[in-house]
């Protein structure tokens, strides 16, 4: 199989990851959001989000990031400015991941989280993604 | 119900009571945080040393690029997951800001990230670090 024979299958898969990594961190955000007003009762809450978080969300942000280069590296855009602005907003999205997994944590043990200031750059962040990345500019 | 229970048990384990005091798994947690986080460092500080004292000079000086497109990509990837785990660490409140800045900052000096997986191996191994990361 050549690069251009996997080209589609690596799109496919990037943009499967990169579904799934939004979902993941906008459903993050929103449920932390939600532990933090449950006060007490969120800890069993965070626990489910813990595991989804682990099993689904940080794996799909691993694959966007390997299906991403895959992707840059075949289409010969690393150094084209669209890529490197929408790079720019993954490095921040996955950022605000990290953040938001170890509250996650802390969450699942009782203990009270900060609200994360941060994650209103997630929606702004995602839609100027999905431009960059269709449109190119 | 019970079909339900044992499909959705890979997410919620409802099997399993949860602790009522959940300190012992808090302090596991925090333990493997930072086990992890420390090992991160040392990849970190390998792959950047491996890039910095053998790809590079090996391309300037040898004519031989390849050591630098296969060292390259792979120091990215333990740099970004050195730094998503710092991140990690900072929410989970088990590192200041200050901490947090500092082990980012040691991503960047080759030799400075053995020092801080050492300092977090001491911190982990309940010793007290030279540093006080608390």
């Amino acid at each position: 199989m050549t690069v251009a024979d996997a080209y589609p299958w690596l799109k496919a898969a990037h943009v499967a990851c990169a579904l799934l990594f939004a979902s993941g961190i906008v459903a993050g955000g929103l449920l932390l959001a939600a532990g933090r007003a449950m006060a007490d009762q969120g800890a069993p809450f965070a626990t489910v989000l813990k595991r989804w978080d682990r099993v689904v969300t940080t794996p799909a942000m691993l694959g966007v990031w390997a299906f991403g280069i895959g992707l840059a590296s075949a289409g010969g855009w690393l150094t084209s400015g669209w890529l490197q602005a929408k790079l720019v907003l993954v490095v921040l999205l996955s950022a605000i991941h990290g953040l938001q997994s170890g509250q996650i944590r802390r969450l699942a043990v009782g203990m009270d989280v900060k609200p994360l200031r941060a994650a209103a750059l997630v929606v702004p962040s995602v839609i100027a993604i999905a431009v960059l990345a269709v449109i190119k500019p | 119900m019970g079909r339900n229970r044992r499909k959705d048990g890979w997410l919620h384990r409802p099997d399993q009571t949860e602790p009522a005091v959940p300190a012992l798994e808090d302090v596991h947690g925090e333990t493997k945080l930072l086990q992890g986080l420390g090992l991160a460092a040392a990849a970190e500080a390998t792959t950047l040393l491996l890039l910095v004292g053998v790809a590079v000079p090996l391309k300037h000086l040898g004519d031989w690029p390849a050591a630098v497109q296969v060292l390259g990509p792979i120091h990215g990837l333990a740099f970004v997951a050195y730094l998503w785990l710092v991140l990690q660490s900072l929410g989970a409140g088990l590192l200041s800001r200050g901490e947090a800045a500092r082990l980012a900052l040691s991503a960047f000096v080759p030799v400075a990230g053995y020092l801080a997986a050492r300092s977090l191996g001491r911190r982990t191994a309940g010793q007290p670090s030279r540093r006080q990361w608390r």
